[in-house]
This record gives structure tokens, C-alpha cells and sequence, in this order.
């Protein structure tokens, strides 16, 4: 398509903006899609591509900007209002009611077609539907059963049905087989013929250049650029993705040192991660760089025991362990900060004494195996000093604390684990920056006292900052171990998107 | 007003807020019934409270992990039926065995709650909605629709219930009582001083948190399973003993009285707070109102069901709003600590990234 025939655009996005708290998630970008065009959307994590779905499909609203449908400013009050206006998402997790059929999913959304359910009216519309798809598909199977790829299908054609003039497909393709990824795309290919607008999210760089028509890439909440992509080469666009503005980068200190505690030799999981081999010696940050989905996670909880590792080797101090469960790891000097505070970390309704002792209870208990409240409290109080955790005494309620002062109650937790071997899983997520220098301080401490870390980080820049080396990760396989000295952004980045040519 | 929020906690405001409400009713009976602050009176509270004490202790066990057991009713009237049996084709029987037999039918029948809820995970309303049932239909089977009478077990047992500790001017501490008051003590220690009251609470408050520090989450649910129904099984017994006749419908009911004071207690249902004192403060003051009401105002008994329920919706709604409000009042200095970033919702796309 060159600029002279180009029909007029369906969506612009003019200068948007948005601001969460501290964060500027996006900052003054622009996007515009065309009929009949697919376009790619690439920025790192955080880059403010989720912001901007979320805009486009009413769930969020932008502090400042326009948004143009057909040339006219509209405004998306709430995800209704999206698919009134034709533009509708599908997620990696297609959003299905298992329970009903192919046919009911598709009408689903559907408002003002009477009270009354006209079965026969709904099977035979959702039948031209798929036909229109070229899709085979019994409408009165239930959802139930589907496969993620058919699920995808029954949503699109489920934005069919409502008119869609603009389908968002925010990383389709990360659960589906390359048979599946084929046959979405020519499904993709058949909307854009139909003239549909396509915004198309992957981090799948092979994906992107086999399919996209443009390319835009954010960065940092800005748009970076917005070019066809016959322009575009993955070796650009991925060192336009990089180069994120670091505030300021911690300062750490030279804490390694020779002795060898941890050894992973092909650690292995079925369905979630293969072929993870790391050494790790005391007082070493090892970083976990990659993109979301690229199973770092799992690494985690399989040296933590809670869903153990199928395959391969860990060693400390030399000698093999199998771990099979948390009380092990822990015996073994493992701990492991969850990213999820509320969820997997802290209960809530429960003092900050009684979460920082839950792990060691054992400890605290005297002769008669009652517990010794007073040594209880003067642990906590110790850590409230330590960490410098805000709260009027150790007896407050953990859910009554801010999230850095949670995060700090989750990190005091496992340190009074007295871990050798510390695993932190998104330690500064969602924390103000306050308080994530002050984690960072922390982990530089932690390190100098001779803890053997892994901080698994999304926050690039972070995982730079803080790591002796990083190993990145990439839909479960490791793609490579960077000294702190070869780790930059673009390496790092690239390696995580399954660029070899950079790495 | 400042050392007053210095020396009581927030936690401990439901069960001060029930001390509160069980005076102003006694005050209002008080001058509104003739002889209601009567010793008679507290006899009679007395004595029922120790029964659906003892039961809602082990109800508040289950609660705290986030479940529920309906079939407490039924283990009592089985307990009760069963040992009131034993007594009677073995009168010899010492009365410290029957005691624990009534325990140890109970525990054997919370065994079966705890399997199926902790292991079979079957949501725990179901099971003992279904255990309820099926418990019920084996007494009724066992009995063969018959009686348990007074004059069919050992004299010492009704007699138990009518004797005297101490006695406080005409108020007697009969051997019920105290059993209810130490157990309720003996559990406010188990839940406050040991590991095992600990990860009850740590279980019912985040279960996953609580997997991931390697708490074996199923067999304390087991077991709180096993306690409740060891305790339905001691009440049982003084079931037997306070009313020597046991009919197959004997129990009935006390699965609501149970749960209702546990709620009015203060014990979140979903689990993770709670306390066993206050379900005990919640048991005395339905009692209280129940005996209160039906004698000012001359209701009739089916009102006392009416009035549970009420009760239940109540202590709910005021979970829900006065209590967060109070505690709200109550910790200023917490909030203030927030600063005003951390508090603004936290943007999924600063890291979460796409």
C-alpha cells in the first residue's frame, strides 16, 4: 500500500495519554489503523501497549487525547460502547462460557434481541458467521472442551458478529502450535480482506514479520516509530524497543565470590520449561530476564518445591537434591518471594509478627510447645527496624500496610527463613520508587552478607541494574547467561524475542 | 478517650461491641420483666449456652479454615443416642469412658467430614449437608425408632446435670457449665499459644500463602474437622445428661444455633478471624434474647428460629460495614502511613507489560 492509495483510516489514536499514580503509562502517542490492514504494536513490558488496548476497548479512559472513529471523535465510555463502535479484542485466554455452545458464545454479547432466546434464528446466523470464516465448526457443541486455537475462532467470530470494524489480537498466538498460528493467521488474513483494521500484539518477531503490514513500536509509554514493514528489520526494531531510559542505575557493590553453592544442570518441567543450567555462588545476583510467558516463574517454584521439576539436576554445596516440596527447599536454605503479595504471600487479616514467623513457628515454640509470643515480637520488631517497614507496631494488620511495607513484610518472612539461596519474583512490582530503591538497597545488602540471589524481573532496566549476570529466558527455554559487562538492553532484548543474531 | 484506644485492640472490638449489646439487653429485660434477673434465669441460660457452646466451639475451629460443618447437629443426637445406649446394657461403665466414647463417636464422625472435605474436596457445605443427612439416617436405623429414657441409663448420669460446683448466692455452677467454660478456654489458648491454632488461622486467611511456607494444609483441616466433631460428640453427651430422653430427632437445630454463634461471634466466614470466645459471647446473648423476648413479649418458640436468622443477617451486615468503619476510626495512624502514590491503583501495564 503506498501513501497515495491509501483509503482513509478507521481508528486514530491522537495523542493519548494516561497516568497511573507515579507511573506515566502512556505519554502523548499516536496510532492509526487503516482498513484492511494489519498492523504490529512491539514494546517491551511496560512499554504501554496493554494501556492502550485497554483504552481503545473502554476499560480505561485516557487522561488527554482524542480518539477518531471514520475521521469523527468519539468517545469509549466502557467496553459496551467498544463494541458498539466495531472494535473488539481477543487475549491470549480466549474468554469463553464453557457451558454454553459455539453458537450461544457467539451471541453472547449481544444485547436487544428480545427476552426470548430464538435457538433455531441463532444457530443458522452463527453458521454463516463461521462460513464467512471458512470455519468448520458444529455451533451446538459446548464451548467446554474446545481447544484454545477453536476458542479464538469462536471469538473472532463472536467480534464478527458485532460488526468489527477493529479486532485487537493481544498476543493470539502465545498458547497455539505453529499448525494453529497458521491457520489463525490466514484467518486474520480472510478479516483483513473484509477490510477489517487489525492491531496485532506478539513478541514473536518471525510472527510479526510474516504478517504485519506496519509496525509501530513503543517504548516507555512513547511511540518510537510507525513505519511499513518493509522498512523495518527485527535487528532495528528491537533496538528501538531497547534503550529504555533508566532513571538512574543502582550502584552495586562487587559482593561475588568464589564459592560455587548452587549448581542447575538441565532443569526441566514438561509443558512449562527445558534445558535451565545456571551456577550460582554466594553473594551473586543472578537476574531472570524475559518477555511475560517466557516461564521464569516456573524455574522459581520448581527450585522452591511447590511445582517440582521433572527433569534434571540441583545441586548445593555439591551434593543433588531432589526437591519436592516447600518444607524441603526451605530445610535446604531455599526461599522464595512470591510476585503476588496478596495472593500467594501474606494473610492479610494477620498481624505482621505472625506473617514474618508463619515459615519458622517451630522456632518461637517453648518446651510445653506453646508459642513464646514475647520472642515472637522481638524478631519482628528487629525486621520492622531492619527494613525500616512503616507501621506503628508489629501487632498492625498486614492488609492495613502500604504495598512497599507488604512487600517488605513478604521479604522479612523469608529472610527470618535464614535462606542461603533467595529467590525473588518480581520484587519491586508495584511498589512506589521510594520503595523500590529501598529493595534494591536490600538485595545489595542481602548480596554483600553472602546470599546467593535470583531476581526474576519483567523491568528490564532493573534486572540490568542489579544482576552479576542474567540469564534470559524465552518460552521456556533458556536462551543464554550475559556477564554483567555484555548484558545490554538490545542483547537482552533480543535474545528474549528469539533473536539469535543479536544475542 | 486516647487511653482507651491505646489499651483495646481492633480485634477485640466485636466481642467488647457483644459484652456491650448482652448488657443492654439485660438491662432492658431487666426492667421490662419481672424476676428476670433472677438466678432462675442465668440456670437456664446457663445450661443451654453450655451445650451450643461447646458445639460452636468446634464449629468456630472449621469456620476459621473457611468451612463449615451442618452436620454438628446430627453428631450430637448420634453421640448422645449411642452412649445413652452403651449405658444402658452397661451400667458399670465409668463415667470418664463414656465421656470419651461420646468424644471419640463424634471425632469418628468429623473423620468422615474432614476425609471428604480436605482429601475428596468436596466443597465443605455439601458434605455435611450430605453428612447431616446420612449421620441422622444411621441413628434413626441404630434406634430403630426407639427411646433412650431417663430410667434406662445409670442414675448418675441426669444426675450430673442437676448437681452443683459452687454456688454463687442462688446461681449454680452446675458440672456443664464448667465443662463448657474450660473448653473454651483450653481452645482460646490452643488457638492463640500454639502452632496448631496458628496455621489454622494462617489456612483460613490466605491458603495459598499458607502453601507456600509448606503448612500441610489438608491434614489441619482434617483435624479441625475431627476436633469440631469430637466437641458435638462431648455435647451430646450432656445432651443425654441434661435431658436423659434421646429421640431420633435429638440435636436438631444446634447446626444453626452452632453457626449462628460463631457468626454473631465475630468469626469472619471466610475464614482467618475469629475468635472462640466471642462465638461463646454470641452463643449467651441468642440465648439471652431468645429467653428475653419470648418472656416480655410473650412470643411464641417459633419465633426463636426467626430471631437466629435475624441475628445471622445482622452480625453479617454489621461485619461488613460498622466494623470495617469503626476500624477505620480506631487505626488512623496506620492509614496515614500510606503515601498517597502507593495508595493510587497500581498500573498493571508499569509491569506487567503485554
Amino acid at each position: 500500500m503506498t501513501a497515495s492509495t491509501l483509503p482513509p483510516p478507521t481508528l486514530e489514536m491522537r495523542a493519548i495519554s494516561k497516568r497511573f499514580g507515579s507511573t506515566q503509562a502512556l505519554d502523548g502517542v499516536g496510532l492509526t489503523l487503516y482498513p484492511g490492514e494489519i498492523h504490529a504494536l512491539l514494546g517491551e513490558n511496560g512499554a504501554g501497549k496493554s494501556t492502550l488496548i485497554k483504552i481503545m476497548t473502554g476499560v480505561h479512559q485516557p487522561d488527554t487525547g482524542a480518539i477518531l472513529l471514520d475521521g469523527s471523535p468519539v468517545k469509549i465510555g466502557s467496553t459496551i460502547a467498544a463494541q458498539g463502535h466495531g472494535i473488539a479484542a481477543i487475549y491470549q485466554e480466549p474468554m469463553m462460557y464453557p457451558d454454553l455452545n459455539v453458537a450461544e458464545n457467539i451471541f453472547i454479547t449481544h444485547a436487544g434481541r428480545g427476552p426470548f432466546v430464538r435457538w433455531r434464528q441463532m444457530q443458522r446466523e452463527a453458521e454463516a458467521i463461521l462460513k464467512q470464516l471458512d470455519v468448520q465448526l458444529d455451533v451446538r457443541q459446548p464451548a467446554r472442551g474446545l481447544t484454545v486455537a477453536t476458542q479464538q475462532t469462536v471469538e473472532i467470530a463472536r467480534a464478527l458478529s458485532l460488526k468489527v470494524r477493529v479486532l485487537i489480537m493481544d498476543e493470539p498466538t502465545a498458547a497455539l502450535s505453529a499448525h494453529e498460528v497458521a491457520q489463525l493467521f490466514t484467518l486474520a488474513r480472510r478479516l483483513r480482506e473484509q477490510g477489517v483494521a487489525i492491531l496485532f500484539i506478539s513478541h514473536r518477531m518471525e510472527e510479526v514479520f510474516s504478517i504485519a503490514d506496519r509496525v509501530t513500536i513503543f517504548r516507555d509509554g512513547r511511540l518510537i516509530s510507525s513505519a511499513p514493514r518493509a522498512d523495518v528489520t527485527p535487528e532495528s526494531a528491537i533496538r528501538a524497543m531497547a534503550g529504555r531510559t533508566v532513571e538512574q542505575l543502582f550502584p552495586r557493590s562487587k559482593t561475588v565470590t568464589d564459592e560455587l553453592l548452587v549448581s542447575v544442570r538441565g532443569l526441566g518441567k514438561a509443558g512449562a520449561f527445558e534445558g535451565v543450567s545456571f551456577e550460582l555462588h554466594k553473594g551473586e545476583v543472578l537476574g531472570f530476564a524475559g518477555l511475560v510467558g517466557a516461564r521464569r516463574t516456573d524455574v522459581g517454584l520448581a527450585l522452591f518445591g511447590i511445582e517440582p521439576a521433572d527433569s534434571g539436576e540441583l545441586l548445593i554445596d555439591g551434593v543433588a537434591h531432589r526437591v519436592r516440596d516447600p518444607n524441603q527447599a526451605m530445610s535446604l536454605g531455599i526461599a522464595y518471594v512470591s510476585e503476588d503479595r496478596r495472593a500467594l504471600g501474606l494473610s492479610l487479616p494477620m498481624s505482621i509478627t505472625a506473617n514474618i514467623t508463619l515459615p519458622t513457628l517451630r522456632r518461637y515454640l517453648s518446651a510445653l510447645g506453646l508459642i513464646r509470643g514475647r520472642a515472637e515480637a522481638v524478631d519482628a520488631e528487629q525486621f520492622r527496624k531492619r527494613l525500616a517497614i512503616r507501621a506503628s507496631s508489629v501487632e498492625v494488620e498486614v492488609s492495613k500496610l502500604s504495598g512497599g511495607n507488604q512487600q517488605k513484610v513478604m521479604l522479612s518472612k523469608w529472610l527470618n527463613t535464614r535462606p542461603r539461596l533467595l529467590i525473588l519474583d518480581e520484587p519491586t512490582r508495584g511498589i512506589d520508587v521510594g520503595a523500590k530503591a529501598e529493595v534494591h538497597q536490600m538485595i545489595d545488602d542481602l548480596a554483600a552478607q553472602g546470599l546467593a540471589i535470583i531476581m526474576i524481573s519483567s523491568d528490564l532496566p532493573e534486572v540490568l541494574a542489579m544482576s552479576d549476570r542474567v540469564l534470559v529466558m524465552r518460552e521456556g527455554r533458556q536462551m543464554g547467561i550475559f556477564s554483567r559487562g555484555e548484558a545490554t538492553q538490545e542483547r537482552v532484548l533480543g535474545a528474549a524475542m528469539g533473536q539469535e543474531a543479536l544475542a | 478517650m486516647s487511653w482507651i484506644k491505646r489499651s483495646i485492640r481492633p480485634e477485640q472490638l466485636r466481642e467488647l461491641s457483644l459484652v456491650a449489646l448482652i448488657i443492654v439487653a439485660l438491662l432492658i429485660f431487666g426492667t421490662q420483666i419481672e424476676n428476670f434477673l433472677s438466678a432462675r434465669t442465668f440456670n437456664r441460660i446457663a445450661s443451654s449456652v453450655a451445650i451450643v457452646g461447646v458445639v460452636a466451639v468446634g464449629q468456630t475451629l472449621v469456620v476459621l479454615t473457611r468451612n463449615i460443618d451442618l452436620s454438628v447437629g446430627s453428631i450430637v443426637g448420634f453421640s448422645a443416642y449411642f452412649v445413652g445406649m452403651q449405658l444402658n446394657g452397661n451400667p458399670e461403665l465409668p463415667p470418664l469412658v463414656a465421656v470419651l466414647l461420646a468424644c471419640g463417636v463424634g471425632a469418628l464422625l468429623g473423620l468422615v467430614n474432614g476425609v471428604l472435605v480436605a482429601y475428596g474436596r468436596v466443597p465443605s457445605i455439601i458434605t455435611t449437608l450430605g453428612t447431616l443427612a446420612i449421620f441422622r439416617m444411621i441413628l434413626v436405623n441404630y434406634s430403630d425408632a426407639k427411646t433412650v429414657t431417663t430410667d434406662m441409663v445409670p442414675p448418675w448420669v441426669p444426675g450430673l446435670a442437676q448437681e452443683t460446683l459452687v454456688s454463687f448466692g442462688e446461681f449454680n455452677v452446675r458440672p456443664m457449665v464448667a465443662v463448657a467454660i474450660a473448653v473454651v478456654l483450653v481452645f482460646q489458648l490452643v488457638l492463640v499459644y500454639t502452632q496448631f491454632g496458628r496455621r489454622l488461622y494462617a489456612i483460613g486467611s490466605n491458603p495459598e500463602a499458607a502453601r507456600f511456607v509448606g503448612l500441610p494444609g489438608r491434614r489441619i483441616v482434617l483435624l479441625a474437622f475431627v476436633i469440631c466433631g469430637a466437641l458435638a460428640g462431648l455435647a451430646g453427651f450432656m445432651f443425654l445428661s441434661r435431658f436423659g430422653n434421646i429421640t431420633v430427632v435429638a440435636g436438631q437445630g444446634l447446626e444453626l444455633q452452632s453457626v449462628a454463634a460463631v457468626v454473631v461471634g465475630g468469626v469472619n466466614t471466610f475464614g482467618g478471624s475469629g475468635s472462640v470466645v466471642g462465638a461463646l459471647l454470641g452463643a449467651f446473648l441468642i440465648d439471652l434474647l431468645g429467653q428475653g423476648l419470648i418472656r416480655w413479649l410473650g412470643i411464641s418458640e417459633f419465633w426463636r428460629d426467626a430471631i437466629l436468622g435475624l441475628l445471622i443477617l445482622l452480625a453479617v451486615a454489621s461485619d461488613a460495614v460498622i466494623l470495617n468503619w469503626l476500624r477505620r476510626l480506631w487505626a488512623p495512624n496506620e492509614l496515614k502511613t500510606r503515601t498517597p502514590s502507593e495508595a493510587a491503583p497500581t498500573p498493571k501495564e508499569s509491569s506487567h507489560g503485554v
